[in-house]
């Protein structure tokens, strides 16, 4: 079994996932994405990416202790313990741009500087610290070059400062990512939330970064199948110990300070989980790498760092949204942040991957087994082809891999929120016709035929009589209220509005008020006081009604409502409850005409009989989009 | 019936076309990527690009090749894929499932010219099959793709032809639009792994061809040796 193989593979298949949950989150945004809220603005989502920074510690620690303290010992890993704090670093920045709403003004930060907030000195240190790394590890790949030989040069005489730099950064921000956390006393668990937590985030920063750089030693000796040096790895677990261990008392003795002891036997959730959170972080790898002779045996190092790494990401999580004050503040992370997340580490992987295959990174520098001169050509399995040189046959599996996951995310992302793009505003169109009104709103082929005078007659007579347009205006001068059945509300100085003069939208709702435009000054130029009585909570019912300043607005069925009902429904529900609330009524007492209430009685598909003639083709065909309406019962009109 | 072709419509749809428009890029990109290390490996590396352009654009638009070729073959085949190409992206129908899924429209295609290149693609594959059949200096040339191939395009083609033109009951309706979806979503699963990869293959078909006459230097040594070593 190739191990290296197998494992880009696996990798580009999360990377494939990842890339198509990307694009859903450009192109529908964080809400199609993501299960966040107003709420929870965090979540998962944001602490695992805050794991992440925690994990690259050991860039710095290494450098401290390689550097500084001049431990020869860890030489081997200077480089790699770099090169993991900068993809920790390049994934971390790389991740905000999914996170942030506007990710284009990702530079604000350079220019518009907040300096009371946290986060501008996170960013600043995120920032240079990036750029440390960047020179920290540029020698590496100009060592295969003898054209950049002065840059190389220059670069390691200044080393030293370089890498001081890069400690003093990397010490500010680490605890300052905890700073965050300080100025929401009121938002996290009091277990979870303490005036030391920058200081449990720098310590606990620099257990994971040990850690994770035994676990990485690990892995790499297994994927390459090398001879492991026990040795190094078992330096590391013993050197995190003692972190670990003062990272137990740190957070413990807050815990008993702040006498929040009973908290933890509070049986609640948060609970629970900030107890395995400490079991994982600390007193579990803390055992298993006290003993001398466990920390030398390779199962138990690979267990200890395993679960070392899943408490640290544990407790950044728990920090990031989990542990809320608030229970009712609980939300479950949607699959496709998951996918996400873990899709922009396993990119990471691949390019730490591809960089100690390329460049001297690792003592001795790894190869590619199917790159080995012995290794046998690869056929393809379908077609039989040569499958060409180790470069290219490796690209035509992994870019295969890719595609065919990042197919499977594309399919997997639900329709509905592909859909989601809003309501399209559709705006009325008065309806067309004289005494028979042909209403068709959006002016596509369906309509609804409306004969004005019979529904008049109707309402008039309590049957269908042969009454005219004309006798309208008796009816309106006279003071009879049949026509106020359909046109309740009349703006003012009207007697007859029509409906989509006030329902003007097609498909949703309408501020038919419109607040802002009486309160501003290129509107009504209204007072707050003007309408809302001074001392009063400012709410609809409280102001004062539409016709304190329109005393000739007519209302009929939304007298009672005035000003309160701000929001009119939109066109086709306006219409609906209008109409089909009288049709039902009367199917049922009217035996002649029970399809009365049927869609089809009124609904027509196709060209209104009057507008054939101009049409370039006859739309009546089947369409995908038509409406299929029931037939009404024959011979019953 | 229904949840599968909501099915067929939705999901499977999204991960056919998926399938199709990154397997494109990904053959298109190897293709290239294996030009551009021929071309750094080559001995010689003038190229001959202005033959490749003429030649290219000859089979682009191949009215030259077609008295040359067997006619009656070569103009059902530029037909057929006029009508091919030009019904599926400019359909009315499609345009609206296109708009209410993504919210991107083009202009359509008048609902009588759709219908008439529909029934104009069914019939020039109708001869294409024929000739392929029956005609021995094609028959010989063609393999077991091209029928299959040739069949399986038609299947959406009459099936949408059906649905769109003629009065159906409202059951077979349903099944000839799953067969419809279903028919489409294959040809889209099959096209980057299969011949039909021409599509974004062809136009570099020529630099490919120039470029697979260069030899790196000392080749021949290299022949011999693995010969040898093989023998």
């Amino acid at each position: 079994m190739n191990r290296v193989h197998n494992t880009k593979i696996v990798l580009w298949l999360i990377t494939g996932l990842a890339a198509a949950i990307a694009l859903n989150r450009f192109v529908f945004g964080l809400g199609a994405t993501t299960n966040l809220n107003d709420e929870v603005p965090w979540g998962f989502w944001i602490g695992f990416k805050l794991s992440w920074v925690a994990l690259s510690a050991g860039g710095f620690v290494i450098g401290a202790i390689f550097y500084m303290m001049k431990r020869e010992k860890f030489h081997s890993l200077v480089r790699i313990a770099i090169l993991t704090a900068f993809l920790g670093y390049s994934s971390f920045v790389v991740s905000l741009i999914f996170d942030l709403g506007l990710p284009w003004n990702i530079w604000h930060m350079i220019i518009y500087w907040n300096p009371h907030s946290p986060l501008f000195e996170v960013g600043w240190c995120v920032m240079l610290y990036t750029t440390v790394l960047v020179l920290e590890l540029l020698p590496v790949p100009l060592e295969s070059t003898s054209r950049y030989a002065a840059v190389r040069k220059f670069l390691l005489k200044f080393r030293f400062p370089i890498v001081l730099l890069g400690i003093m950064l990397s010490t500010l921000h680490q605890s300052s990512l905890g700073t965050l956390f300080l100025i929401m006393p009121r938002r996290l668990f009091p277990l979870f939330y303490s005036h030391i937590i920058p200081i449990e985030f720098f310590i606990s920063a620099i257990a994971g970064g040990l850690l994770m750089l035994a676990f990485e030693t690990l892995a790499l000796h297994w994927m390459y199948r090398r001879k492991l040096e026990t040795d190094l790895v078992r330096l590391l677990c013993s050197l995190s110990v003692w972190i670990l261990g003062l990272y137990f008392l740190v957070k413990i003795g807050d815990v008993v300070l702040e006498g929040k002891v009973g908290l933890l036997f509070e049986g609640s959730w948060r609970s629970y989980l900030y107890v395995g959170e400490l079991l994982l972080s600390t007193v579990i790898p803390f055992v298993m790498f006290v003993v001398p002779k466990w920390c030398a045996n390779r199962k138990v190092q690979w267990i200890g760092t395993s679960i070392g790494i899943l408490g640290v990401v544990l407790n950044r999580i728990d920090i990031g949204g989990f542990a809320m004050r608030d229970a009712t503040l609980w939300y479950t992370p949607s699959w496709m942040e998951v996918v996400l997340s873990i899709g922009i580490l396993s990119t990471a992987a691949l390019v730490f991957i591809f960089l100690i295959e390329t460049f001297h990174v690792w003592d001795i520098q790894p190869r590619d087994p199917e790159a080995l001169a012995h290794t046998p050509p690869l056929f393809d399995r379908v077609s039989g082809a040569w499958l060409g040189n180790p470069k290219t046959s490796a690209l035509t599996r992994h870019t295969l891999a890719f595609v065919i996951s990042f197919a499977i995310g594309m399919a997997l992302i639900s329709g509905k929120k592909l859909h989601a793009e809003g309501i399209e505003n559709v705006t009325v169109r008065p309806a067309s016709g004289i005494d028979t009104l042909c209403i068709n709103g959006n002016r596509d082929s369906q309509y609804v035929e409306f004969p004005h005078q019979a529904h008049i007659g109707w309402m008039r007579n309590g049957k269908i009589s042969s009454m005219t347009l004309d006798s309208i205006h008796y009816v309106l001068r006279t003071g009879a209220d049949s026509c106020l059945v359909c046109h309740h509300l009349n703006l003012p100085g009207e007697k007859l509005s029509i409906c989509w003069e006030c329902h003007t939208s097609m498909y949703s709702e309408v501020d038919f008020f419109r607040h802002d435009w009486h309160a501003s000054s290129s509107g009504a130029n209204l007072k707050c006081d003007d309408c809302h009585t001074p001392g009063e909570t400012r709410t609809a019912q409280t102001a004062r009604k539409c016709t304190g300043c329109h005393p000739s607005y007519t209302f009929a069925d939304t007298a009672g409502n005035g000003a309160d009902a701000y929001f009119i429904p939109s066109y086709v529900d306006a219409m609906h409850k209008l109409c089909v609330s009288c049709h039902t009524i009367e199917s049922r007492v009217l035996k002649d005409k029970p399809n009365l209430a049927l869609c089809s009685t009124c609904h027509r598909t196709g060209t209104p009989p009057g507008l054939r003639a101009g049409m370039k083709w006859d739309v009546t065909l089947p369409r995908f989009d038509n409406v299929v309406l029931p037939t009404p019962v024959p011979g019953v009109k | 019936m229904e949840s599968l072709l909501h099915f067929a419509r939705g999901p499977l749809f999204r991960f056919c076309l998926m399938i199709m428009l990154l397997g494109l890029a990904r053959i298109l990109f190897l293709d290239l990527w294996e030009a551009y290390r021929a071309y750094r490996r080559a001995g010689d590396k003038k190229m001959p690009w202005r033959l490749i352009v003429r030649r290219s654009l000859e089979w682009a638009f191949p009215v030259k090749r077609v008295s040359r070729n067997p006619q009656l073959y070569s103009i059902a085949s530029i037909l057929f894929h006029i009508g091919l190409i030009v019904v599926p992206v400019f359909l009315f129908a499609h345009i609206g499932l296109w708009k209410k899924a993504v919210g991107i429209s083009w202009p359509a295609l008048p609902f009588r010219w759709a219908l008439w290149l529909t029934i104009s693609t069914m019939c020039f594959a109708a001869v294409l099959l024929i000739e392929r059949l029956f005609v021995k200096s094609i028959h010989s040339l063609s393999r077991g793709q091209d029928y299959f191939w040739l069949v399986l395009l038609l299947f959406p083609f009459i099936t949408g032809f059906v649905c769109a033109n003629l009065n159906i009951s409202a059951g077979l309706y349903r099944f000839l639009m799953l067969v419809h979806v279903l028919s489409g979503d294959l040809i889209f699963l099959l096209i980057p792994f299969t011949k039909i990869a021409h599509c974004v293959l062809a136009p570099f078909s020529q630099i490919v061809d120039a470029l697979a006459w260069k030899f790196p230097p000392a080749t021949d040594q290299e022949i011999v040796e693995t010969l040898y070593r093989f023998k």
